[in-house]
């Protein structure tokens, strides 16, 4: 009787012992933890119908109570949007020729407010196609500068000019900083009077405070000393805000929210508040008025224009309803799917218990 | 950069990831093609290309067209690269590392006996553990435990079964014999003693002593010191069977075999003559002379050899034993004997020197003398021995094919031994219809008819059956099995004269790919590895598994794509060559159901979610280039840029890739259909891909149009400051940051406390970095864009509510897609994750079984059940199952074993195969 095997010929000893494995196997048996027996005390989530159910219901009347609210607020909010680029349609067509760019040319735009601004009223202005967005425009800056540290790389290409002075500051944002100004007047029986506004307070506080700094010097004008302003400006940087020693140089608000670079190439930025004192205590009343604006930046080139806005703000923002409209479509959406899910649910269970039967 | 990737494209081995790779490059490509283009196009007028707040710098103005643009190109090519995660790679190499552990950690394939627990030899390979379609399986010291083990013998109808089976090992309580029938008569003690003395006689064993110096003595005393040697370990096994039936087999001297009785009495028997065993006549005699002057032929052989020449004894009895034996996978041995007459053995003897002397067909003419010798038996009594499959082995690779995996049995043992290891591992069943494809009928037909006709046969059947592959079972149609050997095989491989080589052996693979089982006995090494890559090269490219443990198994092992060595008894040349080393074949079952399932879910999840999160991160940014004059501007502050893949995201996927359990381990061991979710790559398909990808999107575009909208053109602030462009890019980057771990969190169902550590944890992170990288003026940086970004967006109502309602909106339509799927096309899986939330909530109410709401899988698990059960029955148990004739009252719970008798009109093939099996 005999057997045939493959390969190796195979030795057959019986009986043996095995003792080989009883020695060694102390050392090779592995650890009992929960952790390498892949038994950790664990939460089984599953994503049921019974549980997702409540979920969406709550998501939806979360968004819908919150959609209403800010869609409330958002209406409360007045906002009065005017386009003055073409206003003055001489003073666009003046600055599109550059050699005029130091002459002045002044413009007013008159508008009317049919009811009351209450609250606090922002003003902004606002320009369009402008792509403070670019990369060559957004890294042509100098952060080190505007500390008050003396170095300016990076700005290219305004870093100095050939005789090689070096800007103050320098860089294609500070070079192009929006250097219209813009005064609120208010016509009350043929008289015009100003309305107060604000120039500080309004770019954030760390800007402010940290992150915009005057070279340290004895005053300012000495401090930038050995600098020259940038190539379009009319002054230099020292004399931004005469009235206001500390609003002006590099902590000149102006310039230190032109210098916080906008998202998208349609943009606002914060430029005065208004002073809530006399007539302006509760806001703008009603009543004609009339921006006076020394129409100094083009816009015609790069086909852009420019706005200057009044606004209150509230808790949520501005005049904003996208938020608001989004949170509605978005509950309104989920408390459907949660009502679809709920049919197919019980649709099927019905169809179950059918089977089971 | 895109060295880096080529050179992945190149190393990386995982199939489908690579082409996802190819596909993401195009993508890279085509955008930053397209943005270039764009931005030529845009740029076309004056204005827009240096309006005079933006002026070019000198040497940019100066620099050619196209060199400008190929910059142009490449800058935007940097932008995007994050959508090539190469942050990807470091990670899947991590987790395979380290989830190896886990592997190797395992307790419960951890071998008691051996000490040994698994190896891995290599970590590349983890989820391919969840993709195997086809198991190469050596048999011996494989399937079976290499361990032949005497198990019952039969004289005269009456079974003795030795006290204590233990292994192989032979116990000192052996005098004991256990009488299942009522002791028998006078004759009968006769016939018995015959019996046990015809077995210690008719066997080629030599005997070794362990000790040399005092071996007789000690042998003599103590009865385990012995070690019997011989050619088949069937005839080991019955004289150490009979020794503990009482009778042993000392040694053979001076041609005087030596045999201990029951008595502790040293009988003496002459050896005269040994007809020896060859397979034609399938037995083998032996001559001798007792010490009364007796002489007497013992002859030990298979069934069907035996019965034809006995003249006398119980033959029906013994009969329906050896039948009832064979069917259960024992190999069956008769044993006769007649008692010669002097002058008969004088014949006999001159016959057989005549035979022995003959020059010319001396084979022929000692087959003639044998067959005149060997007749009139009287019949003594049938043996079984049990090469002992391995423990579960048959519940393996039960659950191995009911997880959709074919097994085939590669052996190089003949195809009557290896089919009854088939039959009683449950390779093949009752009602398997067994296709063969042997020499034998080769020889009868030509090859190519025999090819034909069966490619007919099991055509025709699957024609007409529509195949359900996910329904857990394929009994409802006709299992076939083929048996195949070494010699047919190679003719089928033999390329053909007249061209068409390839002819044959697409038609052998067709009858392969429609049988559930396949067995390739007489294989010698290097065929296995033929088998291997004949199927491996097949045009579906299914992924092979081969299972060893000898030196012969190590070219199928280096060939198939996952080589495990069972680290056996033959040396560690299989271990050492393999892949993966595992105690025993039983191990295989956790390795492949539940270790390979979870590295397969685990690593899919991963790639597909590292594709999601980076196209979350950079469709904004190639989004923001319409906005931005396609000037490359980034969207994020390069902190954020390099820290998204390297510490906000990696460490929660990292986790997941480690520990994530969909389903338990144990139910993922119940439910062996359980792989078939995810058999052919099934999270990695096209369709799994594309949803990711799209989702990415969908998200990205969500974040980025939300917060433009938020952003556009107004006052997002409550004191009526405004923001820039480096916190719209924070908001964008707070929300994707969110939603993207969010999204893991969705997916997670398994938390540990790592879980909510890591989770929670990198989202804390993010916030304390951002808090901290916008807090102070960094020194050493020469910009400060991200001083107090952070900390003003969280001061404004209008951001907070932006942030949440757009981290909703980019969850909800996965969560709803989840739920929908779920309700309407559930997964096996998740069906039994359903019933095993509902059997948790409803405990008390309902049966278990009766909470599987679904029909579909309820049969599916309800047969399970006592399928499992008849398992742990005896095998005699299984026996009377199936013969019993009452099925068809059997409640329909049972529809599993009904379906194997319904089907049991089939060919039957136990009954020619195990009588063979000597």
């Amino acid at each position: 009787m005999r057997r045939e095997r493959s390969g190796v010929n195979k030795q057959y000893s019986f009986p043996t012992v095995r003792t080989q494995g009883e020695e060694t196997r102390p050392s090779r048996c592995p650890d009992n933890s929960a952790f390498k027996q892949q038994k950790l005390p664990a939460w089984k989530p599953q994503l049921s119908t019974a549980t997702v159910l409540p979920g969406f219901f709550l998501t939806g009347a979360f968004c819908l109570a919150v959609g209403v609210c800010l869609i409330l607020s958002a209406n409360s909010v007045r906002d009065v949007q005017i386009d003055y680029s073409d206003k003055c349609s001489d003073c666009s067509k003046f600055r599109e020729n550059s050699s005029n760019w130091n002459k002045e040319c002044h413009c007013s735009v008159n508008f009317t407010l049919k009811e009351d601004i209450l609250g606090d009223v922002f003003m902004y202005y606002g320009l369009q196609n402008f792509y403070q967005n670019h990369r060559r425009y957004v890294i042509s800056r100098s952060d080190a500068q505007l500390l008050g540290r003396n170095v300016n790389s990076y700005c290219a290409p305004f870093t100095a000019y050939r005789n090689g002075t070096p800007m103050a500051p320098c860089g294609a944002i500070a070079n192009s900083m929006f250097n219209d100004t813009i005064d609120l007047f208010y016509n009350l029986n043929s008289s015009a009077i100003q309305v107060p506004v604000l120039k500080t307070g309004n770019s954030w506080w760390t800007d402010k405070n940290v992150k915009f700094r005057n070279p340290k010097s004895y005053n300012l004008s000495s401090a930038f000393a050995g600098t020259a302003r940038p190539p379009y400006w009319h002054k230099p940087v020292y004399l931004l805000d005469e009235e206001d020693e500390r609003n002006n140089g590099y902590v000149n608000e102006d310039l230190i929210i032109w210098m916080r670079v906008s998202a998208f190439a349609t943009f606002r930025n914060l430029y005065r508040r208004v002073k809530r004192i006399r007539q302006f205590a509760d806001g703008l009343p009603a009543g004609n008025y009339t921006f006076r604006i020394a129409y100094n930046f083009p816009v015609t080139k790069f086909k852009g224009r420019k706005h200057v806005i009044l606004s209150t703000v509230v808790w949520s923002g501005g005049s904003n309803p996208f938020l608001g409209i989004a949170y509605v479509v978005s509950g309104t959406a989920a408390t459907l799917t949660g009502f679809v899910i709920t049919a197919i649910h019980l649709k099927l269970r019905k169809k179950k218990t059918y089977f089971q039967k | 950069m895109l060295m880096e990737i080529f050179s992945c494209l190149f190393f990386f081995f995982f199939r489908s990831m690579n082409v996802f790779l190819i596909v993401y490059l195009c993508i890279l490509i085509s955008k930053a093609l397209i943005n270039t283009v764009l931005k030529y196009v845009w740029q076309s007028e004056p204005f827009r290309d240096e309006p005079w707040y933006n002026q070019k710098t000198e040497p940019e103005r100066k620099r050619n067209l196209f060199l400008r643009a190929f910059t142009d190109f490449l800058a935007f090519m940097v932008l995007f690269n994050y959508i090539i995660p190469v942050s990807m790679y470091v990670t899947v190499e991590m987790q395979k590392f380290l989830g190896s552990y886990f592997l190797t950690w395992d307790e419960e394939m951890f071998d008691e006996d051996t000490g040994e627990g698994p190896l891995v030899n290599t970590s590349d390979l983890n989820e391919e553990l969840g993709q195997i379609e086809y198991v190469f399986t050596d048999k011996t010291g494989t399937l079976t435990e290499n361990n032949m083990e005497f198990v019952e013998c039969c004289i005269e109808g009456h079974v003795y079964v030795p006290h204590v089976i233990c292994n192989g090992q032979i116990l000192h309580d052996c005098t004991g014999i256990d009488m299942i029938d009522s002791s028998p008569g006078g004759s009968g003690k006769e016939r018995e003693d015959l019996f046990f003395r015809a077995l210690c006689l008719c066997h080629t064993v030599q005997v070794k002593d362990d000790d040399s110096v005092d071996g007789l003595k000690k042998n003599q005393l103590s009865r385990r010191s012995c070690i019997y040697i011989s050619s088949s370990p069937d005839e080991v096994a019955l004289v150490e069977g009979i020794q503990r039936l009482g009778y042993t087999y000392l040694r053979l001297k001076d041609n005087f075999m030596e045999i201990l009785n029951r008595e502790n009495n040293i009988e003496k028997f002459e050896l005269l003559e040994v007809l020896s065993f060859d397979s034609v006549r399938r037995r083998m005699s032996v001559i001798v002379r007792s010490s009364t002057g007796d002489i007497f032929l013992f002859c030990k052989g298979a069934d069907s050899s035996i019965f034809p020449r006995v003249k006398e004894g119980k033959i029906d009895q013994i009969r329906s034993r050896v039948e009832r034996n064979a069917v259960e996978g024992l190999r069956t041995l008769c044993v006769a004997y007649k008692k010669l007459t002097a002058e008969e053995y004088s014949n006999a003897q001159k016959l057989l020197q005549n035979a022995k002397l003959a020059l010319q067909d001396r084979e022929k003419k000692l087959a003639e003398v044998y067959e005149k010798i060997e007749r009139d038996f009287i019949l003594l009594g049938a043996t079984a021995v049990e090469d002992r499959l391995q423990e579960k082995a048959a519940d393996t690779i039960e659950a191995l094919q009911k997880a959709g995996i074919k097994v085939w049995v590669l052996t190089g043992d003949k195809m009557e031994t290896a089919a009854a290891t088939c039959y009683a591992c449950k390779l093949f069943r009752r009602n398997t219809q067994i296709l063969e494809l042997t020499t034998k009928k080769i020889e009868e037909q030509s090859l190519h008819d025999v090819l034909f006709d069966l490619s007919k046969t099991v055509l025709r059947h699957n024609g007409s059956l529509t195949r359900d592959t996910f329904s857990g079972l394929s009994t409802d149609m006709q299992d076939y099995g083929l048996i195949i050997d070494g010699a047919a095989l190679s003719l089928i491989m033999k390329p053909r004269q007249d061209g068409s080589s390839g002819n044959y052996r697409e038609l052998f693979l067709e009858i392969c790919r429609n049988c559930s089982a396949v067995l390739c006995c007489r294989m010698a090494p290097l065929q296995k590895a033929q088998i291997v890559k004949l199927i491996k090269l097949s045009k579906e490219h299914p992924i092979t598994l081969a299972i060893g443990d000898g030196a012969n198994d190590v070219s199928m092992i280096l060939e198939a794509h996952v080589g495990i060595g069972i680290i056996g008894k033959e040396g560690r040349q299989a271990a050492r060559n393999s892949d993966y080393a595992i105690p025993k074949f039983k191990h295989l079952k956790k390795m492949l159901l539940v270790h390979g399932h979870f590295y397969y879910v685990r690593i899919s999840e991963l790639v597909q979610y590292f594709f999601y999160k980076n196209v979350c991160f950079i469709f904004p940014q190639f989004l923001y280039q319409f906005f931005c004059g396609f000037s490359q501007q980034t969207l994020y502050d390069t902190a954020y840029l390099t820290l998204y893949n390297i510490s906000f995201t990696s460490l929660p996927i990292l986790l997941y890739g480690l520990m994530e359990q969909h389903v338990s381990a144990d139910t993922l061991k119940r439910e062996p259909s359980l792989y078939r979710d995810v058999a052919k790559n099934a999270l990695l398909r096209w369709r799994a891909f594309i949803y990711w990808t799209f989702l990415g999107v969908f998200d990205a575009v969500v974040f980025f149009f939300g917060a433009y909208f938020l952003f556009d053109n107004t006052i997002v602030t409550s004191n009526g400051q405004m923001f820039g462009n480096w916190t719209f890019g924070t908001l964008v980057f707070t929300v994707l940051v969110f939603t993207v771990t969010l999204k893991l969190a969705l997916d997670t169902h398994y938390w540990t406390w790592i879980n909510h550590f890591m989770i929670w944890g990198s989202l804390v992170f993010y916030i304390v970095f951002s808090l901290l990288w916008g807090g102070i003026i960094w020194p050493f940086l020469n910009y400060q864009r991200m001083y107090y970004v952070f900390m003003q967006m969280l001061s404004s109502g209008p951001a907070w509510l932006g942030i949440i309602l757009l981290i909703t909106v980019s969850l909800l339509p996965d969560v709803l897609k989840k739920v929908l799927c779920r309700q309407l096309w559930p997964t096996a899986t998740e069906r039994i994750q359903n019933a095993s939330r509902h059997c948790r909530e409803h405990i008390s109410e309902f049966t278990p079984l009766a909470c599987l709401k679904s029909p579909r899988y309820r049969s599916s698990d309800c047969s399970n059940s006592p399928a499992r059960r008849s398992n742990s029955h005896s095998k005699k148990m299984m026996f009377t199952h199936w013969r019993g004739i009452d099925y068809s009252v059997l409640p329909s719970v049972f529809g599993y074993s009904n379906k194997h008798c319904r089907s049991s009109a089939g060919y039957r093939y136990s009954g020619s195969g195990l009588e063979t099996s000597v």
